[in-house]
């Protein structure tokens, strides 16, 4: 990288400059603005949905654009108190637990190898997964039903954790190559003198190095699991084992007609855990790799 | 190598599950009647076992009730048969019972919305003929009429719970506002109707178009007029819509439309989906009137302020249009049932179904579902004014037909809603709107 | 950035289909002796085989009995005239694809989802890459800005559309709430008229998906060491040429695989599109796609066969873009090879 001439004094202002945008100041009022701008525009559908929960339909009909008028605490009083909401919270969270983890799992092996092994279906079996992102469930539902009915899994979480594992791979196996290959191969030799087998490597410097990725595949893999509606719809059909998504249209759709009102405040609630999750494990997206090979 | 080996066993082996699962049984208990005879849920005693599943849409308000109370009332005459009731919310209904019943586990009741749905199943053995399973008690208190949506190649297949008949619900507190002494009964009225509205600044009518078939309706009851009850027959049976007739009533919905009488922003509004629908414009004196099914009352009551039914809610039928060789007082409509899946235990399931007959559960249903009746002895039990007008308008007609895309098959059916709501967004025009419904035959 | 690094892409071992990022995110390696060494012990050994299916025996069992062998059958279907119920028996070949071929509904269809592919690239990345700068430097209030910004992630598409709706529907409150700071001309019927209605989306996608971007890029930047930009400092880059000739570069490969992803949601999309327009609407608007042509000619009207046929058409649309995406984008890697490590040896 080229740089121009600089006399003394100037590098000494700039050194001191860096330095001082290292703290851990307030920073650059500034870029808060601008980031309290964007925050702002983002956040405010999601106000207006969880502050819709607090109006009845009538309202939300006769002044759109208005305040609760009066506040209406009844829609979400009805939804914490009903039995059916804690327990489809309870179902959701188990799937949802359930699929990040067989994915993060089975993620990370199947993306290790193609990351770290080189062998003649290599590419045939990263165009494999790649392919499974391009056909729309939507359509392969009807089969997809049929083969869960003969694994007997019907009504069983297990039939929305499994096939939800197997949909999510994709981009896991996308998202995690990269970060597996980017491992310096200085590692593995390193590891492989002292005596470590590949396994080895595995255990102890790949999952470490690679937790930005790791972290980054499960919260997309949580989040998408809480969300999924198509599949539950079709396999959970008992009541007993319904997740959130599910118990909202039965909660508050009538045969022909939807309780807007009941919906926001039900959706406001149920999106609580999977912002929950994200929150906890964000930080550790953070601060993976820095440092982590130094000379 | 080993990957490949275990894909290819996994696929045979997934791929020799499924050839199993085509000749596995679907659901359902067995049933053992023990002595007497069958007939209506009161006297019977004949004491069936068998456990039953049934689907159903009514999944707020009164309806989680009716269902127990239902149930319960059921399980009195007939201790050991179980009925396992499990809502489904309406829109997801039909794709759920779709692979349901090709997956072999479908529910042994379940709601049936008749027309092209119905004979799709009948087609492939999935719902069952009950032509014969109709106690007295149930021929009694059913009209005929309402039966024949049910009836495909002269068999029946399903028990009418309510019948839907359509027209306009409107506000008569507007109405006074705007001068309008007398309920529109020609086009003419009702263009005159939507003047007077406009001009005190009331929005005339509230339109759904987002979901589309609330703007098909408004081509539907033109058609309904202009064509004559032979022509519209044929055409519904055979899906043929070349005679002019039908030309003519995409010319009378254009002429209607340039007169601008729907709410703004008609085209993103949606039919009953909760706040902002058409039916809540209703709901909240935002719009005078709108053209449905006789669900309404029950959907704007859910969206009034205080959620109660709407106190100066009215009801007139489709007015008469000039030069239709239809019958004016014709009425058009929908029909709730439910039918029996071919594998469900009989005779306990059609017991049941007959047993939905009875006048009393009819009545609760009605009440339940805030819909008339399709039995006419349970008709006295309604009370809503609103209601009592649409059935009587309903008796006096000289004939009813089912809606007209119910009648012509999802296929045409959807496509004709699109092209009207093409048409009425300005991209497209009456000729469009057969072409449309034509373009679709080569797509199923 | 030393001169040894550029030593890596003719010494990779690739296979030949590869929609992988071979030469994108390959580390630095060592010249050629030890790379032979590698080859011989990562491809042969029974002891590689074995682990090599182990570890991925458990992943490809599910995906290809959960998805791979469903879409087979989902085709298969699409070689009939089916309403959905029973076996299918009427067996017409090629005819749903001529259909989908000639059909103008879908050619528009088809035309949206290429320029919703565009314009989410054009408006997602930059963005996304500045919240992610934005987001990693060390300052007060990082975490909560975050987890703000990805709140419309989190959030289903279902309820999203809902708010969504309720917000530019003719009577929504959008329009309401510019009529009352007398912004009339913003006052819009921002759904449904055609000129606005792509724009109207493409706000919508920006919103729900930016931070998707945002942690995907956040992640790839926790590969950069922070010694490179303090030695770049030191030497007296300002802040934009550190990430003009350093960051950008090594994020390269992140960005790739982002931008691949995007591509393929942005040519499937369907909730959104169909929960705020309906299906009607979509395509007077001009915002149809090929997921909406496909619910409402496929099995809204019942034709289950055609249904199959357009998603099998869908499928084949995707991977061809894919694949070219491949060949062209992330074969040509060879800048921005790092990420972390690999400095200067």
């Amino acid at each position: 990288m080229t740089v121009g001439t600089l006399d003394a004094t100037e590098i000494r202002t700039r050194r001191t400059k860096a330095a001082k945008s290292r703290e851990l100041a307030w920073g650059n009022p500034v870029i808060y603005f601008i980031a309290l701008l964007f925050v702002g525009v983002m956040i405010s559908p999601v106000l207006y949905i969880v502050i819709g929960g607090f109006r009845t339909n009538s309202q939300i009909t006769v002044d759109p654009a208005g305040w609760p008028h009066p506040w209406v605490a009844q829609n979400y009083i009805d939804v914490l108190k009903n039995g059916i909401f804690w327990r489809s919270f309870a179902n959701s969270t188990i799937a949802a637990l359930a699929t990040t983890v067989g994915v993060v799992a089975l993620g990370l092996m199947v993306s290790f190898v193609l990351a770290r092994y080189s062998f003649r279906g290599r590419g045939a079996l990263y165009t494999l997964f790649a392919a499974g992102l391009m056909f729309p469930m939507t359509v392969a539902i009807t089969p997809l039903f049929i083969l869960i009915r003969t694994f007997h899994l019907m009504n069983n979480l297990l039939g929305v954790i499994l096939p939800g594992i197997a949909f999510a791979l994709p981009v896991t196996v996308i998202i995690l190559v990269p970060f597996l290959r980017a491992i310096p191969y200085e590692i593995q030799e390193a590891a492989e003198i002292d005596g470590c087998g590949r396994m080895g490597f595995f255990f102890r410097m790949v999952l470490p190095l690679s937790v930005p990725g790791v972290i980054t595949v499960g919260i997309l893999a949580f989040i998408g699991s809480w969300n999924g509606y198509l599949l539950p719809l079709y396999i959970l059909n008992n009541q007993k084992s319904q997740t959130l998504p599910l118990t909202v249209q039965t909660f508050a759709s009538g045969p022909y007609s939807a309780d807007t009102a009941k919906i926001l405040a039900f959706t406001s609630l149920a999106m609580l855990p999977a912002l929950a999750f994200f929150s906890l494990f964000e930080r550790r997206i953070v601060g993976g790799l820095t440092g982590a090979v130094k000379g | 190598m080993n990957a490949r080996k275990s894909l290819a066993i996994t696929a045979v082996t997934a791929v020799a599950a499924l050839g199993l699962a085509a000749c596995s049984s679907g659901s359902g208990g067995t049933t053992t009647p023990t002595g007497g005879a069958s007939g209506g849920a009161q006297t019977s005693a004949a004491d069936y076992t068998a456990t039953l599943t049934l689907w159903e849409n009514n999944t707020t308000g009164k309806g989680p009730q009716f269902w127990t109370d239902t149930v319960a009332a059921y399980k009195k005459v007939h201790p050991n048969v179980t009925i396992n009731v499990q809502p489904v919310q309406n829109e997801d209904l039909d794709g759920k019972l779709q692979t349901a019943l090709n997956g072999g586990d479908a529910p042994d009741i379940f709601l049936q919305r008749g027309g092209g749905k119905l004979a799709a199943m009948a087609d492939a053995g999935f719902v069952a003929d009950i032509t014969n399973a109709i106690d007295a008690n149930t021929k009694a208190a059913i009209p005929a009429s309402a039966f024949a949506a049910d009836t495909y190649k002269d068999k029946i297949y399903a028990v009418p719970m309510t019948v839907l008949p359509g027209g306009f619900f409107y506000s008569k507190d507007l109405f006074k506002q705007a001068g309008i002494t007398d309920t529109p009964k020609t086009l003419a009225d009702l263009n005159d109707a939507v003047t007077k509205l406009k001009a005190a600044g009331i929005a005339p009518v509230a339109l759904g178009a987002k979901d589309a078939w609330p703007a098909a309706h408004w081509w539907y009851w033109f058609a309904l007029r202009e064509c004559s009850e032979q022509t519209l027959n044929t055409a519904a049976d055979t899906a043929n819509l070349s005679d002019p007739c039908f030309l003519k009533a995409g010319q009378d919905l254009q002429a209607f439309a340039a007169t601008k009488p729907f709410n703004d922003g008609f085209l993103t509004t949606s039919a009953q989906q909760g706040a902002g629908s058409s039916a809540g414009l209703i709901a909240n004196h935002k719009a005078a009137m709108e053209l449905m099914g006789a669900w309404d009352p029950g959907v704007i009551g859910s969206l009034t302020p205080d959620q109660k039914n709407l106190p100066d809610l009215g009801f007139f039928p489709f007015p008469s249009v000039p030069g239709g060789a239809g019958d004016p007082t014709a009425m058009m409509g929908g029909l709730d049932a439910f039918s029996c899946s071919a594998k469900a235990p009989q005779p306990a399931c059609t017991d049941f179904l007959n047993f939905l007959a009875t006048d009393a559960i009819q009545e609760s249903y009605s009440t339940a579902a805030s819909a008339p009746p399709a039995s006419s002895k349970a008709a006295a039990a309604v009370t809503d004014p609103v209601l009592q007008s649409v059935m009587a308008y309903n008796q006096k007609a000289a004939y009813v037909s089912q809606w007209l895309d119910t009648r012509l098959g999802q296929n045409i059916g959807n496509a004709l809603n699109t092209g009207v709501v093409d048409m009425l967004a300005g991209k497209g025009d009456p000729a469009s709107i057969i072409k449309a419904a034509n373009d679709a035959a080569a797509k199923g | 950035m030393t001169d040894s690094t550029r030593e890596n892409a003719p010494v990779v071992v690739t296979s030949p289909v590869n929609l992988s990022t071979d030469g994108g995110s390959a580390s630095a390696l060592p010249p050629s002796g030890l790379a032979r060494r590698r080859r011989r012990r990562g491809g042969a050994g029974l002891a590689g085989r074995l682990e090599i299916a182990a570890l991925s025996a458990p992943a490809v069992i599910i995906f290809v009995t959960f998805v791979i062998l469903p879409v087979f059958m989902a085709a298969y279907y699409g070689f009939y005239r089916w309403k959905g119920y029973g076996k299918p028996t009427d067996f017409i070949g090629l005819h749903n694809y001529v259909v989908i071929f000639q059909d103008p509904l879908f050619h528009g269809a088809l035309m949206h989802n290429l320029e919703i592919v565009v314009l989410s690239l054009v408006f997602q990345g930059p963005i996304a890459v500045i919240f992610a700068l934005l987001l990693n430097r060390k300052m007060r209030g990082q975490s909560i800005i975050r987890v703000l910004i990805f709140v419309p992630y989190v959030i289903s598409e279902a309820v999203a559309g809902i708010g969504w709706s309720l917000l530019l529907a003719g009577n929504g409150a959008f329009d309401a709430l510019m009529r009352d700071l007398h912004l009339n001309v913003l006052d819009r019927d921002w759904l449904a008229n055609p000129h606005l209605a792509l724009w109207t989306l493409m706000i919508i996608l920006t919103w729900k998906y930016i931070g998707y971007a945002t942690i995907l890029f956040l992640a790839g930047l926790q590969g950069i060491p922070e010694e490179l930009n303090e030695a770049a400092a030191i030497d007296g880059a300002s802040y934009w040429q550190v990430q003009r000739r350093i960051t950008l570069p090594l994020l390269g490969p992140t960005l790739r695989i982002w931008a691949f992803l995007s591509i393929i949601g942005a040519l499937q999309l369907f909730d959104i599109v169909y929960i705020i327009w309906g299906q009607y609407v979509a395509s007077t608007a001009g915002v149809s796609t090929m997921a909406t042509y496909m619910n409402q000619n496929g099995r809204i009207s019942g034709n289950f066969g055609y249904g199959s046929a357009v998603a099998v058409v869908m499928f084949i649309i995707s991977l061809i873009i894919a694949l070219t995406y491949q060949r062209f984008v992330l074969r040509r890697d060879t800048e921005g090879a790092l990420t972390g490590g690999g400095r200067t040896r």
